[in-house]
């Protein structure tokens, strides 16, 4: 499983601030914090950089670089930054991401080609987010499409089906693991990948590695070729990487209905049981579902 | 061949709660199947009509909301009265406007005796909705709470920032909460369990999803309603079980739609007939959602929604 650290995000108030005065340091502490915890690609998520996005993407990649060889994933909205950004890259960068919407198209494709990156190919139509899985797959086929007319392997693209706060949709959170379960068969070339904490988003934040956690698990028996993480979690990156292969088949039988007797699981399990319920759709949400 | 009629599979039930104390106190709750389901399973309590009355004269009433209560308006007691004698009401609810620190602002102690006043001149149950305002119903409810101690009053919106307080006096002095969440389920759900923690029993919780009127995004809070009965009834969620209360009348009534055009233009038709079929026909939308008591304002709309709730309640001859 390929593991993205997302902890360099303009959002992140140590980061955003580090950012707006340009001070390096805070950014490349929490690069080497992502390096060391074993992360594959570092994220760095610079949001829209409406103004000289050029510049400051250059100068976060170049600041990172020059602590970690890690390769990079680049996130802005911004065709200018991402341009920036290739251009520093040194090892194989991705571009997070491509969607189908025109313009995103219009100006990424060209710029995954040029620098020959990888491509996170994100599922969201001309009419915004798709509504379950089969509108997935049909997002999915015709971006492939696309991407591949225009001279981009499919081995290139990381299909993202899009990841959705639990405390939202469940119905969306479900659609994301069946398109999961779909996916091998429909574009068995193609890698895919999801931003796993949106799932976690609006629980306390506590409590979001709980999901985090599981989730990941459910995604990974259908096939999850990698995911955007929290690098500071590292009982995430254990499951990632195969170590905890009991809670990975409780989990996998609470998917499959089974509901294990409570009274014979350890504090741990119990809270992965309730976890996959609430994921499944099984127990409805609320910020107390690990307490009832 | 035989046709068979797919049903659903409930395993889950509605509480039964009683509001209120004595002869009239009112049984609210218990179903088995989605609203009116009768086919599938039970509906032991129909739903229930509470009529609202004012703690201060209305000022921005339209005239046909006005006009079945001439000459009680400025008189809650008098008010809630009329309600049971000359139009049959079944529950009173007592919205304590003039408490809102925005507009009249008075005090705890002032709209406790109030509330006294209109609770020991009706024998039918009380219920007393603050402002939402978390600082001004926390000093408000709990004093009513304790001017009022053992008549199962049913008191709120309880809501996240204030419910500590106020569901403390309700089970100090014996009344019920009326958990209220802004049209989330997730949220409804854990206002439950907080209150649940906090040791509000079962049967002394009603659930306000909030509602609006017609036109205003009532498909909102329909769609909430229905999830929240889909997860009591066929989910075993037992969080969710509780019967649902829908203030539904101040919010009709406030919309331009029920007031008469500001140009005196009359091309949205007659404005007293608009207005009832308004607060009618949003209070058959949230009987269908699954609400167990409505909180009404015009006695026509009433009767034209008892009329529909005992003609979908009457047992089928096929």
């Amino acid at each position: 499983m390929v593991l993205i650290g997302e902890n360099i995000n303009i959002m992140s108030r140590t980061i955003g601030a580090a950012v707006a005065a340009r001070d390096p340091a805070p950014i490349q502490e929490m690069a080497k914090a992502e390096a060391d915890a074993g992360m594959d690609y570092l994220d760095i998520n610079i949001g829209p950089a409406r103004k000289a996005g050029d510049e400051l993407m250059a100068w976060v990649v170049n600041a990172v670089q020059q602590v970690t060889d890690k390769p990079l994933s680049l996130d802005t909205t911004s065709p200018v930054a991402m341009e920036a950004g290739l251009k520093a890259c040194k090892a194989r960068p991705l571009v997070n991401s491509v969607s189908l919407q025109p313009e995103r198209l219009r100006q990424g494709l060209p710029l995954v080609k040029k620098y020959h990156a990888s491509m996170i190919g994100l599922l969201w139509g001309t009419e915004g987010m798709p509504r379950d899985a089969n509108e997935r797959c049909l997002l999915a086929v015709d971006l492939i499409y696309q991407v591949n007319q225009f001279g981009i392997s499919s081995e290139d693209i990381w299909i993202d089906p899009i990841a959705t706060p639990v405390s939202g949709e469940i119905n969306q959170v479900k659609a994301c693991l069946e398109f999961m379960s779909m996916l091998k068969d429909i574009a068995p070339d193609c890698k895919s990948t999801v931003g796993l904490s949106n799932v976690s988003n609006g629980t306390p934040a506590h409590l979001r590695p709980y999901l985090n956690r599981t989730y990941l698990i459910m995604l990974m028996r259908y096939g999850l070729h990698s995911a955007i993480v929290n690098a500071l979690d590292p009982e995430l990156i254990r499951i990632a990487r195969g170590k905890m292969p009991e809670i990975v088949s409780l989990v996998h039988r609470v998917m499959d209905g089974d509901m294990p007797d409570l009274s014979s699981l350890s504090q741990k399990e119990i809270e992965y049981v309730k976890t996959v319920r609430v994921l499944t759709g099984e127990t409805l949400y609320s910020h107390s579902w690990l307490e009832i | 061949m035989n046709l068979e009629i797919p049903k659903t599979a409930y395993n889950g039930r509605i509480k039964e709660i009683r509001l209120g104390k004595g002869d009239k106190a009112v049984t609210v709750g218990g179903e088995t199947c989605y609203p009116f389901y009768l086919f599938e399973g039970k509906m032991p309590n129909l739903p229930r009509i509470a009529m609202e009355v004012w703690d201060t004269s209305p000022e921005d009433w339209p005239e046909a909301a006005l006009e079945p209560f001439q000459g009680v308006t400025g008189d809650p007691v008098a008010w809630a009265r009329k309600c049971v004698t000359d139009f049959g009401a079944e529950m009173i609810c007592l919205q304590l406007v003039s408490t809102d620190p925005n507009g009249l602002d008075r005090g705890a102690d002032e709209a406790a005796a109030v509330v006294k006043n209109v609770a020991e001149a009706i024998t039918v149950p009380l219920i007393v909705w603050g402002t939402a305002n978390h600082d001004k119903d926390t000093e408000v409810l709990r004093k009513v709470a304790e001017v009022n101690e053992g008549r199962n009053l049913i008191l709120g919106p309880v809501e996240e920032g204030d419910y500590k307080k106020i569901g403390a006096a309700a089970i100090g002095y014996q009344h019920t909460v009326i958990a209220s969440t802004p049209i989330d389920i997730n949220l409804a759900k854990q206002l439950n369990i907080l209150l649940g923690n906090l040791g509000v029993r079962d049967e002394l919780l009603i659930i306000d999803p909030t509602v609006s009127s017609i036109g205003y995004g009532i498909e909102y809070c329909y769609s909430v309603m229905e999830r929240v009965r889909t997860a009591a009834l066929t989910q075993q969620d037992n969080k969710l079980q509780y019967p649902l209360i829908c203030n539904v009348a101040k919010e009709v009534w406030k919309t331009k739609e029920a007031k008469p055009p500001a140009d005196g233009a009359l091309t949205l038709g007659d404005t007293r007939k608009r207005g009832i079929l308004l607060e009618a026909m949003s209070a058959m939308v949230l009987l269908l959602g699954g609400g167990d008591v409505l909180i009404m304002r015009h006695p026509e709309a009433i009767r034209l929604v008892q009329e529909m709730i005992t003609e979908l309640a009457a047992p089928k001859n096929n």
